[in-house]
């Protein structure tokens, strides 16, 4: 009787424990979601009811803010990178866990340490050269460095797809005279798909949200979302509903999208040493 | 084609985008940081000085140094506590249940977060006028109740540290309740059997097993914890003074405000020597797997 009384005191400790964590994970994001709905008075207050107004999701798209203008660049850079990384880390992961390659340890290691490469040491030379080629301030200069850092994850999450496609289906088909690319056309590439939908919106998170390129390459006609919350700055303070109005836009894609590929998410962010 | 000639055509795009946008930019910050390196001075990007640029951040910048020391206990901590917490939210979490799963399902929203706006977010809930945390911090510290959070220098240090552990607890956490769920459960029932309270279970049965996977998040979360530069840059952009100072943000500093580019090269390639031995440690437990 007692053990078991104990063990409810335990299993309530523990709830209440996970409700805390819940509280104080979810409050800053509520705590923008509601300030993204009230008028620039209250704001200013610790008010919990208030009543909610539609204007700052229009004041954004306004002069002096165009938050429409980043949020195209954001979505073409993201879209654009993804798409052009997506086939290319495909093509090299199939090779990589399909064949034996010379030095094919090597060439893993290198790309999975490319991920780990400051970002800062990375962008300077990139500034020089796009200064002296007159890619400063473009999207395709943005696109260029973005597929610096989405490469590696997509390299080796599509490995960990393919890896674990087996391959029996491959092999029938080889022996029935189809060649290697009809066998990855046809048979790997929708096996693979999921895989491949998933390491995109992956990429594409991490490209939506990726800051320190952007701020350095960029400062008025390719600008991006994040950077974009610089403009929230007047002169009385931060416009804190605007501020939080455009956070929303920023993160509200995203939540959907790793809402979709949840199951995955550990498995992208280690490259796969978590699995 | 012959397989033999097709499994390195199919590597080549890859190899030549990761060098081009990886490698290559990697050994030309190697040479710039030789150079005098001065963005408003065109030729000065070839005129080479040898090691002078670390020396004069070894010997004559205060500021390299003190980017040094914030990065390190920013490190430090941020690794630390978000490890020891991410555990404890993992053990509570792993039993499984319909509540639990929802709440790791909710684990996914913070990471989705840009860290820029994690950054804003956390210079808003600690404003002094209206932030939520700083009011409720005052009432369940009263000695913190009419402080700046952000205008005091170790008080700045710490929101940047929360607003850090705040956003990798999240992604931890799942990384280690997929750890935990591999841990053999019969092992564990066994040693309850035996008598073994919840503690001593944890550890010499849980915490062993779950070695490998601490260890990856440990070096993983490192890695990230060094390159810091988002979040710091919207929260306090290195304020007061240089209190919150990372090594990224000093280095964008001297290279882009300052023009300095090849000083600036120069600690970033000093930033990438931890990171080698940081990514080797890695790459070993990735391929132990394999």
């Amino acid at each position: 009787m007692l053990g078991r009384r104990r063990k409810q005191v335990v299993n309530a400790l523990q709830v209440a424990l996970i409700l805390i964590a819940i509280l104080i994970m979810l409050v800053p994001i509520a705590w923008i979601f509601m300030a993204a709905f009230k008028n620039h008075i209250d704001v200013f207050q610790l008010k919990l009811f208030f009543t909610p107004t539609f204007e700052n999701f229009g004041t954004v798209f306004e002069p002096p803010f165009f938050v429409g203008h980043k949020l195209m660049n954001s979505t073409i850079v993201a879209f654009v990178t993804v798409v052009l990384a997506i086939p290319i880390a495909t093509m090299a992961a199939y090779s990589f866990s399909r064949f034996r390659l010379t030095g094919e340890t090597a060439m893993l290691v290198v790309i999975l340490a490319t991920q780990f490469v400051p970002a800062v040491v990375i962008i300077l030379p990139f500034f020089v050269m796009f200064r002296d080629i007159g890619l400063l301030d473009t999207r395709i200069g943005l696109i260029l460095v973005n597929l610096a850092i989405v490469m590696p994850f997509a390299i080796w999450m599509i490995k960990g797809f393919i890896d674990g496609i087996p391959l029996d289906t491959e092999e029938a088909a080889m022996v029935d005279g189809s060649s290697r690319l009809q066998v990855i056309r046809n048979i790997v590439l929708p096996m693979a798909a999921p895989g491949l939908l998933t390491a995109g919106i992956f990429c594409f998170i991490i490209a939506w949200n990726e800051f320190l390129f952007a701020l350095i390459l960029t400062n008025k006609d390719a600008v991006t979302l994040p950077i974009g919350l610089a403009l929230f700055k007047a002169e009385e303070g931060d416009l804190w509903n605007l501020l939080s109005a455009a956070g929303i836009i920023i993160m509200l894609p995203m939540f959907v999208l790793a809402l979709i590929i949840r199951k995955y998410f550990v498995q992208g962010m280690t490259m796969g040493a978590v699995r | 084609m012959r397989d033999s000639t097709l499994k390195y055509l199919l590597v080549l795009p890859a190899i030549v985008v990761v060098f081009a946008t990886a490698i290559w930019p990697l050994f030309e910050s190697l040479r710039l940081s030789f150079t005098v390196g001065r963005l408003s001075r065109p030729g000065s990007l070839e005129q080479y000085l040898g090691f002078e640029n670390y020396l004069w951040a070894f010997l004559y910048e205060p500021a390299f140094w003190n980017s040094v020391w914030v990065t390190t206990i920013y490190t430090i901590l941020t690794v630390g506590l978000t490890t020891v917490l991410a555990l404890g939210l993992a053990l509570l979490l792993a039993p499984g249940g319909r509540f639990r799963s929802g709440v790791q399902t909710l684990l996914i929203l913070p990471f989705a977060m840009s860290p820029a706006l994690i950054g804003v977010s956390f210079r808003f809930m600690f404003n002094p006028e209206f932030g939520l945390f700083d009011a409720v911090f005052g009432v369940l510290i009263p000695p913190l109740a009419d402080v700046s959070w952000l205008v005091d220098p170790v008080l700045a240090f710490a929101v940047c540290v929360m607003a850090d552990v705040w956003g990798w607890i999240p992604f931890l956490t799942l990384v280690l309740i997929g750890g935990l769920a591999s841990v053999p459960q019969d092992t564990i029932e066994a040693a309850q059997v035996d008598g073994a309270s919840g503690w001593r279970v944890f550890r010499d049965v849980t915490l062993p097993q779950l070695a490998p996977v601490l260890a990856v998040v440990i070096i993983l979360k490192s890695i990230f914890s060094l390159k810091t530069f988002d979040q710091i840059f919207m929260l306090t952009n290195g304020g007061p003074g240089t209190a919150t100072q990372t090594l990224s943000h000093y280095i964008y500093f001297n290279g882009m405000k300052y023009g300095q580019i090849g000083y600036a090269a120069s600690v970033a390639w000093l930033m990438v020597i931890p990171m080698i031995f940081l990514t080797y440690a890695y790459a070993k437990f990735v391929f132990r797997r394999e």
